[in-house]
């Protein structure tokens, strides 16, 4: 069988397998219009709050006004005590609580201070962060107010007054990911682990399918099997990432700093290396619904795992250690520094000899299995 | 029935994956995600800070960050090197405090303190946001004491021409915002959920009798989904219990409500999900479609749970296929039971949402009539055909 034709049957085995097509290219689409829907509006905003207000002053009013127009927050009640307030949040029809104590504005201009009580829903925390953010700001600006007030009330004179309550400007900015959104966020990562997660289920399920039953894959040396089928689902799995990397980050609008050579570099030993580690896989199974079973169970730890949604600082040692081996772990991260963050090739170096590394790594391995395989069912 | 429920037995010893799925893998999976965010708070973020003015003052402020829990300062002396680092991910923020910072305090002039965090890790960026400008807004604070203590004012009118207006503010339900109460229950019950799937549709694919390259269905086929209600049920409610056992027992999360209401909500959760893996394996009846199809629908489940990013602000569509997945009506409930300590009267209410699932039982149970009536009609045909070529 010549290499062409070797090449085509494997084309065929795959396109023909109504599971590998179903995961393939069905999960590729699907994911990339289903994971990130729930995101699509980016920043939570306007959190319910319900207030209770037991100073019912004017300034008081300013300040409910003021934290209304907060985009953050909406306030959807007015209530008597802290108890109703409870139960409004305990039947989710709030998630923040601001506490107005009685004598708030008396106080404050008597020179007394006063203290604002908030409180935010912490099972959920985006919610709980954008009430916190929206009530505080709202205070502090009642805060400045009440002493710009109460300096020019001592006779300093307004820009003064101003500069001595503005001593310091404290200028943070994010960086990287300017909006906070949330796609931006979890996309790159993310689409990487879907790419990962296919094609190490495609390769599982050919695989899986072909040990026990005789054709193309007798008649050929384990090496050039191997050859081909890491050939034809690379070139799948290029056209695949294009459509991930390229388009649909651009549909979500998610930053791309790297230029396409970069990207394509480091794409490379990403997808051989994720290939080969599935046909590796593959020689470990022979029922074609587990492939999909197992991958999907570690889906997730793979997720956390990466570092992008839970800093590896915090991560146990020994399980970052472990996930060193999935190609998807370095993957993730290289791309991040490289087209999220802006670093130089230069300095996701050590990573992409770590993806090659795995991808000799798996290579012997897969070599090994498949051999294995084609001798015990040859014989 | 009882033949029924022994068969299932026979199939479960008999197949050493799905008898894993049910003993050692749940247990397995679910201790390893908890350890994976068993650190709970984060703390001790590295954050380059560059001194450009390396004054006492700037000192001072530097040693406030570093006491603040979740703050490590590393000092950089080049502000590229810090840049260089934050590319990395090597630290998550970088702080930088100007030339002549004290001078300028001192003399008036409001010099800017420069905060650049990482908002493309979102969670730690967030936080560190937060926290940096607290801890440097907190040192100035001190500084601007001092100065209007030198103006001759009097300590107690300091304090409160500083800040007239103090917050308290406070963490419902979850009080030191730990990570472990706020993440680990919905991504287990997501794990739990395809672990349920998994088992089910295993069992479904078994009773599926292979003729050629076909499969069949078998005669009798709701008895048998029934058995496996009755059988898989309780199996999986055991690693339901085990996970609240984890969580609420052993690791002592608060809790405000009951725990045997949650169990009730989660054989609700399941009992939905077989509907549903019911009717995507009517759909399929081929074992590794069955399984990519479930796999395509619940893998994405946690996203639509609504813990991590709120539901009200997901756009229509997302509400809508949320309300497909039986684990983000069952966290609803679980949200409410264990921070708002929610009766059952209430868990009842909540468990009305359910009633969608109705709807996919009728379907599959029409989806059957009809394949059975086909299946029928072809195996008597083929069947004549047999005693046709006898005779």
């Amino acid at each position: 069988m010549s290499w062409l034709q070797l090449l085509f049957v494997e084309l065929k085995a795959i396109l023909a397998d109504k599971a590998i097509v179903v995961t393939m290219f069905g999960g590729v689409l699907f994911y990339s219009v289903l994971y990130p829907l729930p995101y699509l509006n980016q920043v939570p905003t306007q959190q319910q709050v319900v207030v209770v207000d037991h100073d019912n002053s004017s300034l008081s009013r300013q300040l409910l006004r003021h934290a209304d127009a907060s985009p953050k927050i909406t306030i959807v009640a007015l209530v008597g005590s802290i108890d109703i307030a409870q139960q409004w949040i305990s039947e989710s029809k709030a998630h923040g609580l601001l506490v107005i104590p009685e004598g708030f504005r008396r106080n404050l201009l008597l020179g007394k201070g006063a203290t604002l009580s908030y409180g935010g829903d912490a099972s959920y925390f985006l919610i709980y962060s954008a009430v916190a953010e929206g009530l505080i700001s709202a205070g502090m600006d009642a805060g400045r107010q009440i002493q710009l007030v109460g300096l020019l009330a001592r006779g300093e004179n307004p820009q003064q007054a101003e500069q001595s309550l503005h001593s310091v400007n404290i200028n943070s900015v994010p960086a990287f990911n300017p909006s906070l959104g949330y796609t931006p966020y979890v996309v790159p990562g993310l689409f990487l682990l879907i790419l990962h997660q296919t094609l190490l289920i495609g390769t599982g399920i050919l695989g899986a399918g072909q040990w026990r039953k005789k054709g193309y894959w007798n008649h050929v040396s384990p090496m050039a099997l191997i050859g081909a089928r890491l050939t034809v689902f690379s070139a799948i799995y290029a056209l695949f990432a294009s459509f991930y990397l390229g388009y649909c980050f651009y549909w979500y609008d998610v930053s791309v700093q790297a230029t396409l050579t970069e990207v394509a570099l480091l794409m490379m030993p990403f997808i051989l290396s994720t290939a080969a580690c599935g046909i590796a896989l593959s020689s470990l199974f022979v029922r074609r619904e587990l492939p999909t079973q197992v991958l999907l169970l570690v889906s997730m730890p793979i997720l956390f795992v990466s570092g992008f949604v839970w800093p590896i600082a915090l991560i146990p040692d020994l399980l970052v250690q472990l996930s060193q081996v999935i190609p998807a772990v370095p993957a993730i991260m290289a791309m991040l520094e490289l087209s999220q963050m802006g670093a130089g090739w230069t300095s996701v170096l050590p990573l992409w000899i770590h993806m090659w590394t795995l991808f000799v790594l798996f290579l012997l391995l897969a070599f090994i299995g498949v051999k294995q395989r084609l001798k015990t069912e040859n014989g | 029935m009882r033949v029924l429920l022994k068969q299932e037995l026979k199939r479960l010893w008999c197949s050493p994956w799905q008898l894993a799925l049910v003993t050692y893998i749940p247990l397995i999976s679910i201790l390893c995600l908890w350890w994976l965010f068993s650190a709970g708070l984060p703390r001790q973020l590295p954050v380059a800070v560059v001194d450009q003015d390396n004054s006492q003052l700037t000192r001072t402020l530097t040693r406030n960050l570093a006491a603040n829990a979740v703050i490590k300062p590393i000092t950089y002396t080049q502000f590229a090197d810090a840049k260089a680092a934050m590319t990395q991910a090597e630290v998550y923020a970088v702080v930088v405090f100007p030339h002549e910072f004290k001078r300028k305090l001192l003399t008036g002039s409001s010099p800017t303190v420069d905060i650049r965090y990482n908002s493309q890790f979102l969670l730690v960026g967030k936080l560190l946001s937060s926290q940096l400008q607290l801890s440097v807004g907190a040192g100035l604070m001190e500084v601007a004491g001092m100065k209007q203590l030198l103006n001759g004012a009097n300590r107690a009118t300091v304090a409160v021409n500083l800040s007239p207006v103090t917050s308290q503010t406070t963490a419902l339900f979850n009080r030191n915002n730990n990570y472990v109460g706020f993440l680990v229950p919905p991504v287990l019950i997501a794990l739990l959920q395809l672990l349920a799937m998994m088992v089910f549709v295993n069992s479904l694919n078994d009773s599926l009798i292979r003729q050629g390259e076909q499969y069949l269905l078998p005669a009798k086929f709701w008895w048998h989904v029934g058995a496996k209600v009755l059988f898989y049920t309780p199996v999986m409610l055991v690693h339901g219990g085990f996970i609240l056992a984890w969580l609420y027992g052993v690791l002592r999360l608060p809790i405000a409500g009951n725990l045997l209401l949650l169990i009730a909500a989660q054989a609700m959760m399941f009992l939905a999900l077989w509907t549903l893996v019911i009717l995507v394996f009517l759909l399929m009846r081929e074992p590794a479609r069955s399984v990519s199809f479930c796999t395509a629908l619940f893998a994405p489940a946690f996203a639509f749970m609504g813990i991590t990013f709120p539901v009200n602000d997901m756009p229509e569509l997302a509400q809508w296929w949320r309300l497909i997945m039986p684990s983000s009506h069952y966290i609803d409930s679980h949200v409410s039971i264990i921070s708002y300590g929610a009766g059952a009267l209430q868990v009842l209410q909540q468990s009305i949402s359910y009633g969608y699932f109705i709807i996919v039982l009728a379907l599959a149970w029409g989806l059957h009539r009809v394949i059975w009536n086909k299946q029928i009609a072809l195996t008597t045909r083929s069947q004549g055909e047999a005693v046709g070529v006898k005779s």
